[in-house]
């Protein structure tokens, strides 16, 4: 073997993972991270930064687009796995990731003149005609950085279009002055950001001047959502622990946490929080995981400049959020995003006293993580419906502090029908 | 007193630089390794860690570049580039025991200088892709960059007070008996602080930050990528090093040789600092600008007013 | 050493023009800008090259910060980035043409047509301080009360155009705790 293909299969030895949820199949996105941190793979948070895109559930057969972008954007050799919900999942993610591995070093090895040219002409392509092709073209902080949404206000724009990229509308701004407005949707295809989640972005400067709120079809499949799943287990009259029950919520803020404070740049006590997740997730007992645990909350707890850094943003006092229809911790934070974050780690703590507790949980018992699952609205539809006050006006850089803070649950969108089915 | 440095340290002066970044990265590598997946346990484990960023290094030279629509490729590549460029110009000044690869009247003005560079380097690197999430980083940059540089004049200024030179050797010279870190605490305190700001790094890692997916560097792939956040890397090595030159009595010592202080200084100085982005989450911008503008700017001018009334009196 | 210095200096001049057309010839912003630093980064070369040393590098560094603010200002109100819409850097084309081409003639003929005195002496250890001193030695005062002045009249007209007042900040009698702003700042006002 010539030394080059061996440096090459060495590079690609460990590729660079950008791992992406579909709603729906929330539990495997926290298996493919640890079975990625088993493996020492590193993870990405862009597109042009990875080698493998890890797509977690099986995309819907129309509206994927945006997955094709991304790995269109990806630097060759680009390799995409679609892992699926179902039996075995641990099993079948490892196939998955290994059999991508493999291509990837093939790619790698011996790139192939052809499929080159057939990557340069997607770009090509991408330059001339994408933007009235796809509508679905979500923005993956990619080419397409302007909504193609308001392609048809551009007819009477003066500029028009270049390089067919719609041009900047021009809207009054915040300080009475007249300038450069920009349609920037965000997600779904972005790390650390609620699975299937599409906020469209009218940004000036770095002020969020308007958003709307979308998202990605929610299949109705049957098995409740993820992290809400034993709550409805036991309301269906199936024998759930209590024990079981705080696990899951342990596992469900610690996930949230983790997401928060990877978002406001603390990838330490982040990735703290997401290797107890995958723990508790696995079953370990209260004796294994609480030291830890306590130390990192209590790390957390104490941080002054994250308070200093992050305090303000997203107040949502209690009677704003009990008119609005949230319940759970967003409620009882009656706060800003500091104080949400200081609610999961105190429910947190709360859980782990029950973690070994096995009596029955009792039926009647509807709060979830994120809210009472017995409401007129599910909890994270009550929590997408406040985001745009939250976010108008904002800056860009606390948008995706205050959207973690809140970490809607798309997957519960699928649990009470009569809401969130506009664009199921 | 400082003599100059012979020829083939210009030619190894990269080359150093370029270690002493990757031993910082492996050691930011066992850290965050450590946080990812627990504690090593075995030295064989720790080795495979730290040897993180080489095997990125080389992952990212395999990959092939890509471009994004309607670039503007030119000024894009020429701010990826300029960053390393300027961390070893910056270099060129940066006195190892008590020789530099130049050593010009003017050393510390030239340091900041190059660092002024680096600065519209980000910008260019976050305008070139034609994308919002990288442009918003590049003007991040720029904007704090404001905030940062008074302060860091300031305390660079305040150090070529104490030694009445802007020569970077005279500024170790007269640190022969106590360090300016002493009586300059504050000074000493505000240039690590922009240190790690001028290198984006760290807590102060806003421009790159995930809540923009990465910010300048969101298009960057294969080399680019490589060369950008390596040049990073080597920008924090060059403006950690630099502390000891101004502050930490440079190549002053008992029993070593003056460059055998300078490594253990710098490699002290670096630890402090990569072990500080572990217990601190990135400071945001608007919170930071504004302290820099109201406590860290007359922080710093009193500093340097306590300065200059010693050395008129000595 | 003496044709050494011969070749930097041409090779700086010539950059410095070029990149000084390439301002008006660019139909970016961004371009037009670091073209503009490029011919600047030059004509500090250039000082650099007559031993001024402590000039030179700063003309580096505040020029570099000046331009990069620069990029700041023209662009910041056009989110379009990567300078997507071709547009032209000179208003009135022909009379700055015109404009541009004599004051480069007058300065030229300038330069070639004094009669510069033949050097007495040797040139001194520090000649930063011999132009500083020079240029405004015995002004110092002068100079330094100017300096305060115009920075007071920055910071004047700074509060002046400001659309809100103290008064929008903490009410109208002043007595809010925190100010009213849209986005809360690190001190905690």
């Amino acid at each position: 073997m010539d030394l080059r293909a061996l440096l090459r299969r060495t590079a690609m030895n460990r590729p660079a993972v950008l791992a992406l949820a579909l709603p729906g199949a929330t539990e495997l996105r926290p298996a493919v991270e640890a079975e990625l941190r088993r493996r020492q793979w590193p993870v990405v948070d862009a597109p042009a930064a990875a080698d493998l895109l890890v797509v977690c559930g099986v995309p819907a057969a129309e509206g994927a687009d945006w997955l094709d972008d991304i790995e269109r954007s990806m630097p060759a050799p680009a390799v995409r796995v679609v892992v699926g919900v179902g039996e075995g999942e641990a099993r079948q993610i490892a196939l998955a990731l290994d059999a991508a591995r493999r291509e990837l070093i093939e790619r790698a090895v011996a790139p192939q003149p052809a499929e080159h040219a057939e990557h340069m002409e997607h770009m090509e392509h991408q330059e001339h005609v994408e933007p009235m092709e796809h509508v679905h073209h979500m923005d993956h902080q990619g080419h397409d950085h302007d909504s193609h949404m308001d392609h048809m206000d551009h007819g009477t724009h003066a500029m028009g279009d270049i390089a067919g990229l719609p041009m900047a509308e021009r809207a009054d701004d915040r300080d009475g002055l007249r300038l450069d407005r920009l349609h920037v949707p965000f997600g779904p295809g972005l790390s650390d950001w609620p699975a299937g989640l599409i906020l469209r972005f009218a940004l000036q400067g770095d002020v969020v001047q308007g958003v709307e709120v979308d998202h990605l079809p929610v299949p109705a499949v049957q098995r409740p959502p993820f992290w809400d799943e034993p709550w409805l287990r036991a309301a269906h009259g199936e024998e759930v622990t209590r024990g079981d029950a705080a696990r899951r919520r342990c596992a469900a803020h610690l996930d949230s946490a983790g997401r928060l404070l990877a978002v406001a740049g603390w990838d330490d006590v982040a990735a703290r929080c997401r290797r107890l997740r995958d723990e508790l997730l696995a079953g370990a007992t209260r004796t294994e995981v609480v030291g830890e645990l306590r130390r990192t909350v209590r790390r957390v707890g104490r941080s002054r400049i994250l308070r200093w850094s992050i305090a303000g943003l997203g107040r949502l006092p209690a009677d704003r959020a009990r008119a609005a229809g949230v319940t759970g911790p967003a409620l009882a934070a009656d706060g800003d995003a500091y104080d949400r974050l200081l609610m999961w780690l105190r429910e947190i703590e709360r859980g782990l006293e029950d973690l070994d507790d096995v009596r029955p949980l009792a039926p009647d018992d509807r709060s979830g993580p994120r809210g009472r699952l017995d409401g007129p609205r599910s909890p994270s539809q009550a929590l997408l419906d406040v985001l745009p006050a939250l976010l108008t006006g904002a800056e860009f850089a606390g948008a995706r502090i205050i959207v973690a803070s809140l970490d809607p649950d798309l997957d519960e969108l699928a649990l009470a029908p009569a809401t969130g089915s506009a664009h199921a | 007193m400082p003599e100059a440095a012979p020829l083939w340290a210009t030619v190894v002066l990269p080359v150093a630089l370029a270690v002493a970044a990757l031993v910082a990265a492996g050691f930011d590598a066992v850290l965050s390794g450590a946080a990812e997946r627990g504690p090593a346990g075995s030295v064989r484990e720790t080795g495979r860690r730290a040897a993180a960023p080489l095997r990125e290094a080389l992952r990212l030279l395999v990959q092939q570049p890509r471009r994004t629509t309607a670039a503007d490729r030119l000024l894009g590549r020429l701010g990826v580039v300029l960053i390393p460029v300027a961390a070893v110009l910056a270099g060129a000044v940066l006195p190892w025991g008590f020789r530099a690869v130049s050593d010009p009247s003017v050393g510390i003005v030239w340091f900041n200088a190059m660092e002024a560079l680096a600065w519209a380097a980000v910008w260019l690197a976050g305008w070139g892709p034609n994308s919002a999430l990288s442009l918003i980083g590049g003007y991040r940059f720029l904007a704090q960059g404001l905030a940062y540089e008074l302060p860091h004049m300031f305390a660079l200024t305040t150090a070529a007070l104490g030694a009445e030179s802007l020569r970077v050797g005279d500024v170790v010279a007269a640190q022969d008996g106590v360090w300016f870190v002493v009586w300059m605490p504050v000074a000493f305190v505000v240039y690590l602080l922009s240190a790690l700001a001028m290198a984006f790094w760290g807590p102060f890692a806003h421009p790159l930050a995930r809540d923009a997916a990465g910010g300048a560097a969101v298009e960057l792939a294969g080399v680019d990528r490589l060369v950008f956040l390596g040049g990073r890397w080597l920008l924090l090595v060059v403006t950690a090093g630099f502390s000891v030159p101004l502050f930490l009595g440079g190549g002053h010592g008992p029993l070593l040789p003056g460059w055998a202080w300078t490594v253990v200084k710098t490699a002290a100085v670096l630890m402090l600092l990569v072990a500080a982005r572990r217990a601190l989450p990135v400071v945001r911008m608007e919170r930071y600008m504004e302290t820099a503008w109201m406590v860290l700017v007359p922080l710093t001018l009193v500093q340097a007013l306590v300065v200059a009334v010693v050395v008129l009196n000595r | 050493m003496a044709v050494l210095d011969d070749v930097i200096f041409w090779a700086l001049a010539l950059s410095a023009v070029a990149a000084g057309v390439m301002v008006f010839r660019f139909d970016s912003m961004a371009r037009a800008t670091y073209a503009l630093l490029v011919s600047l980064l030059c004509v500090g070369g250039q000082v650099l090259l007559l031993g001024l040393d402590y000039l030179g590098v700063v003309i580096v560094l505040m020029m570099t910060i000046e331009m990069a603010v620069m990029a700041v200002f023209m662009v910041m109100y056009m989110m379009n980035p990567a300078g997507l819409l071709p547009m032209t850097m000179v208003h009135n084309k022909k009379g700055a043409a015109v404009i541009c081409a004599a004051v480069f003639g007058v300065l030229a003929a300038g330069i070639l047509l004094a009669p510069w005195p033949a050097r007495r002496g040797r040139a001194s250890d520090d000649p930063t301080m011999d132009l500083g001193m020079s240029l405004m030695g015995p002004q110092m005062l002068t100079m330094m009360t100017l300096g305060l002045t115009l920075f007071a009249t920055i910071v004047v007209t700074v509060v002046l155009a400001t659309r809100r007042g103290r008064y929008d900040r903490f009410g109208d009698d002043l007595s809010a705790h925190t100010a009213d702003d849209p986005v809360r700042g690190g001190v905690g006002r």
